[in-house]
């Protein structure tokens, strides 16, 4: 412990972390603290709470809604993450060569990244529109029928995670040029040596050595699928029939249309479960240890 | 020492201004944050204060904002209620009783000499809550009604608005064509709000079930009572309407009714003032009672969209607070509320007593809802309603708007949901 | 001839991200009628849209509004999130290995499990429609701490020990020596921050009902959902492209600080 000039060192210590202590008791213990006390209890704000015991838990686990909006948050995942996959690690690719204007062609990909999703949403409802929107007049055009994008209970969240895709593309785009970037070329001129051809040199150095980032990837976007909210909210509604119901309208819409304070903070922790698990599953499927 | 009688004198005033201040009773007044709803309650507060110097009433109009039963709820949880309220869907009425956030007002020995010249018995009784008290006093409604464009109807050689849901089909088949011969359909019958929310369904479904069962409910004593053949009939009619593309499937711009585009639409009083300042002077439309399912007994009713006062249980002056809830409903500002925002007060005297011959003169459209005001019903004292109408909207969205269930099947499970969230 | 192909596809991938803005910025300067046309410019030149959404909504006061959150939570989150960071990272006191592990672990809380309890702390501090609940529960960034945290352990001892010898508190130190000299720092934090809040939607629906606090967001997405806009498009979009524009100011810009604030994300500790 260093004292110099007389001075305390550790006392100044605690007084500039105080802010986040009150900070993390405020905000963070006592919201979990509550968060799990509400899930054995009934309440909706104005009356006073009722003890349920373990009810919550035997609703959620013969809730079709709830296990709806984990399947609708699947699909998402099943159509975004390979996509945005594939297509960022192209175009990134594409960009790690010496390309000239790499910095205006990286920005008009990351353009979408930084609006706001609202802007997203509200621009792509209007391309989705059966009427009227943008795609479907292009396909009359062409002589072709109209596609049901978001009245379709089997193409309303496909779109969504199309849209999601496009989004998002830029900033894992970004991030597989900065893991590319750190790969060593000599393990690319080794392999020139051994007579490796292009595609033999991406699938046996490029893939496994972005290794790290393709699952900090796939946990970003898993992540973030099961915090859909605003698309659906301002698109569908979470219809039609449900099919883009996703596990956080579920629960706003328990919480702030029913006030069902208790089942909501139950579904809380229901999905913060299963990102756990799916996370888990992710990480033994396609982690690989990386040798230096 | 001279200074002490300056001094008593002093405190002796101070007192006297003191004690006359806190004779002054105040009282916090909520209105809807709909524009002419602030206009009328600006009149009235401003009438009440001149006649009641010692009782002043603060008006303050709800945020306006997403939902005025959130910012209640809210106010409730923090105990930042007003004293009166005149903004209450009925729906939350049962959930802030429980809550002992409202006080029952038929405690108050006048309550039934007040109430029952001005509604009519069952109309009143729907407002009851599941106590048997009364935690909310009947204010207004918007009736549901049938609108619809008289030359549209003309054109297509309709003579008498249709009754009854054979006729409507009918005269549906004839309204709905393709007027400009691109191949696409134009021009639809009637329009069905195909978003999936919950309260859309109050304007269409529910008023429509009022109609057809003769002025049942959802739920009778708590219990689930809709699984009938009304309910079923309800959804059949709606989903013939959808198969046969009478209603658009998907969301248009802009008023579609305004655009003679949609002959027929399910609307309250409120299009009256917006098509006197929108409409072209040759537009022509009326309004009917709901479409029924044949044999079906007269006078048809309809939902009435109500909104009713009630006086939160933070009051400290519960009297003075019932005194300006008396002034609310009395036959002048009910005829105000006419003047200000043409939604009908639940009175059974509108079109006999003189004091509103006058208005209803210059008004004529609003005569009809204020003639089928005494023939509605509100909705019921559940404190899950909300959840309840939720799954009823997704019911139908699944069977009227895509077709996609039987509607006996249809309401089968829906009512068995519902029975299910009641349990819980 | 592989690198024009490049070229070409790069162009094609740019287009396909950029168009959409472009047709998005002309179809709310037609008259309502023309808006699902292909053509990216019109002839009829109209505010139309514009004026409709000034009217039906405040707009202006949204965007002062998110305006003054943004702000006050980035300026809060630097100062406090730095300060933090500096003491976890060049103090020593004990208990700090403690406090960093914690925040690792508030980390891995998802939203969803906070977002209620949140909701009913801001009810019952009677926060709800006020600034302060837009604002305080945001104003420390744990992923702000990390960030800082790992920037200043880099920080060369010499100079620190140099302005301690000079007499130089620790606060001191902080302000005077480590903030000048970690401008890429605080321009990654700030700007991360800044975006993030900015296009915070979820939480300003949450506890703000009031008009006259919303933020933009929140208010475009209101009107967006439906009855105010009655379907029509072309508000719907004049009121999208106000939002976006502040952000793609910004960004056009900021925008090479961006796309490295960005990839600051992926580099873990």
């Amino acid at each position: 412990m260093k004292r110099l000039n007389g001075y305390d060192v550790d006392r100044v210590g605690y007084l500039m972390v105080l802010p986040y202590i009150v900070f993390f008791l405020l905000f963070n213990a006592y919201p979990i603290i509550f968060s799990f006390i509400l899930v054995f209890h009934k309440w909706n704000i104005i009356s006073p709470m009722k003890f349920l015991g373990l009810e919550n838990f035997r609703f959620l686990l013969q809730d079709p809604l709830f296990w709806k909006s984990i399947r609708n948050t699947l699909v998402f995942l099943v159509i975004h993450i390979p996509l945005q996959l594939i297509v960022a690690l192209v175009i990134a690719n594409i960009l790690n060569q010496k390309i000239a204007a790499r910095g205006f062609f990286r920005a008009s990909f990351f353009l979408p990244v930084v609006i706001s999703g609202v802007v997203i949403t509200i621009l792509w409802q209007q391309f989705y529109s059966y009427e009227t929107g943008l795609f479907n007049t292009i396909l009359m055009k062409i002589g072709l029928d109209k596609i049901p994008w978001l009245i379709s209970t089997k193409l309303a969240m496909p779109s969504i995670a199309v849209m999601a895709t496009w989004k998002n593309v830029g900033l894992y785009i970004v991030l597989f040029l900065a893991g590319l970037q750190s790969i060593p070329s000599s393990l690319y001129e080794a392999a020139d040596v051994d007579g490796a051809t292009g595609v033999q040199k991406f699938f046996h150095i490029t893939i496994p050595m972005l290794n790290p980032t393709i699952i900090m990837v796939l946990i970003i976007s898993t992540l973030g699928g099961f915090s859909l909210f605003i698309e659906p909210y301002v698109m569908t509604g979470g219809g039609p029939i449900n099919s883009t119901l996703s596990c956080v309208l579920y629960i706003y819409k328990q919480a702030f249309y029913f006030n069902h304070m208790g089942y909501a903070a139950t579904l809380g922790f229901a999905v913060a479960f299963i990102i756990m698990i799916v996370v888990i599953i992710q990480r033994k499927l396609f982690e690989t240890e990386v040798y230096e | 020492m001279s200074r002490f009688p300056i001094f008593c004198l002093v405190i002796f005033f101070l007192n006297i201004s003191l004690q006359a201040k806190s004779e002054v009773i105040k009282i916090t007044y909520w209105p809807s944050s709909n524009p002419q709803e602030i206009e009328l309650a600006a009149n009235i507060v401003d009438k009440w204060n001149k006649i009641h110097p010692d009782i002043q009433v603060v008006m303050q109009p709800l945020p306006s904002g997403q939902s005025s039963e959130e910012v209640l709820l809210t106010a409730v949880a923090a105990k930042t209620t007003p004293d009166v309220c005149s903004n209450i869907w009925p729906g939350i009425v049962e959930e802030f009783a429980e809550a002992n956030a409202i006080i029952a007002l038929n405690k108050f020995n006048d309550f039934y000499d007040i109430v029952n010249p001005r509604i009519p018995e069952d109309v009143l009784m729907n407002f009851a809550s599941n106590d048997g008290h009364y935690y909310q006093m009947p204010w207004k409604g918007n009736p549901i009604m049938m609108e619809y464009n008289v030359r549209l109807f003309r054109e297509a050689g309709i003579v008498e608005p249709p009754s009854t849901y054979k006729k409507f089909m009918e005269a549906a088949d004839k309204l709905t064509r393709d007027t400009d011969g691109d191949g696409l359909v134009d021009q639809w019958a009637g329009v069905i709000n195909v978003n999936p929310v919950w309260w859309h369904r109050f304007f269409d479904f529910y008023a429509m079930y009022i109609a057809a069962s003769g002025g049942r409910t959802l739920f009778k004593e708590g219990e689930v009572d809709f699984d009938n053949e009304y309910a079923v009939g309800v959804f059949r009619f709606l989903q013939k309407g959808f198969k046969k593309g009478y209603f658009p499937k998907g969301m248009l711009q802009g008023n579609q009714f305004l655009l003679e585009n949609i002959a027929i639409q399910f609307a309250g009083p409120w299009d009256i003032g917006f098509l006197k300042i929108h409409a072209p002077p040759d537009f022509e439309y009326d309004y009917a009672p709901l479409p029924v399912p044949e044999g079906t007994e007269e006078p048809i009713l309809t939902y009435s969209d109500p909104k009713n006062i009630v006086i939160f249980s933070t009051t400290k002056h519960p009297e003075e607070a019932w005194e300006f809830v008396k002034f609310l409903i009395s036959k002048e500002n009910d005829l105000k509320l006419l003047e200000f925002t043409s939604q009908i007060p639940f009175r059974k005297d509108l079109d006999t007593d003189p004091v509103y011959e006058e208005y209803f003169k210059e008004n004529p459209m609003v005569l009809k809802f204020a003639k089928q005001i005494p023939y509605t019903r509100g909705s019921d004292n559940i404190t899950q309603l909300k959840e309840v109408f939720d799954v009823i909207a997704q019911s139908f969205e699944y069977s009227v708007i895509y077709g996609m269930q039987e509607p006996k099947i249809a309401i089968e499970e829906a009512a068995e949901t519902c029975r299910r969230i009641l349990r819980r | 001839m592989r690198k024009a192909l490049f070229y070409i596809l790069l162009s094609l991938i740019a287009i396909t991200f950029i168009y959409p803005f472009i047709w998005m910025t002309s179809a709310s300067l037609r008259p309502e009628r023309e808006i699902s046309e292909l053509s990216p410019i019109s002839r009829n030149f109209s505010f139309r849209s514009y004026i409709t959404v000034f009217n039906r909504i405040p707009i202006g006061r949204a965007f002062l509004n998110s305006l003054f959150v943004t702000c006050s939570i980035t300026i809060s989150v630097l100062f406090l999130s730095s300060m933090i960071g500096y003491a976890l990272s060049r103090l020593h006191f004990r208990g700090r290995e403690l406090i960093f592990m914690v925040i690792l672990f508030t980390m891995m809380i998802p939203f969803q499990i906070t977002m209620i309890p949140l909701y009913v702390l801001m009810v019952k501090l009677r926060w709800i429609d006020s600034y302060q609940a837009l604002i305080v529960p945001y104003m420390i960034n744990a992923f702000g701490i990390l960030l800082f945290r790992q920037y200043f352990k880099a920080f060369p001892q010499s100079i620190i020990d140099a302005a301690r010898m000079d007499g130089c508190s620790d606060f001191g130190i902080l302000y005077k020596i480590i903030w000048p000299n970690s401008i890429p720092a605080l321009v990654t934090v700030g700007i991360l921050i800044f975006m993030q809040t900015w296009n915070e939607v979820l939480w300003p629906l949450i506890v703000i009902r009031k008009t006259s606090i919303m933020t933009m967001p929140q208010m475009v997405a209101l009107y967006a959902v439906g009855g105010q806009a009655e379907s029509q498009i072309g508000p719907q979009l004049a009121s999208a492209m106000m939002l976006a524009l502040p952000i793609v100011i910004v960004y056009t810009i900021f925008q090479r600080h961006f796309i490295a604030s960005m990839a600051h994300t992926g580099i873990k500790g």
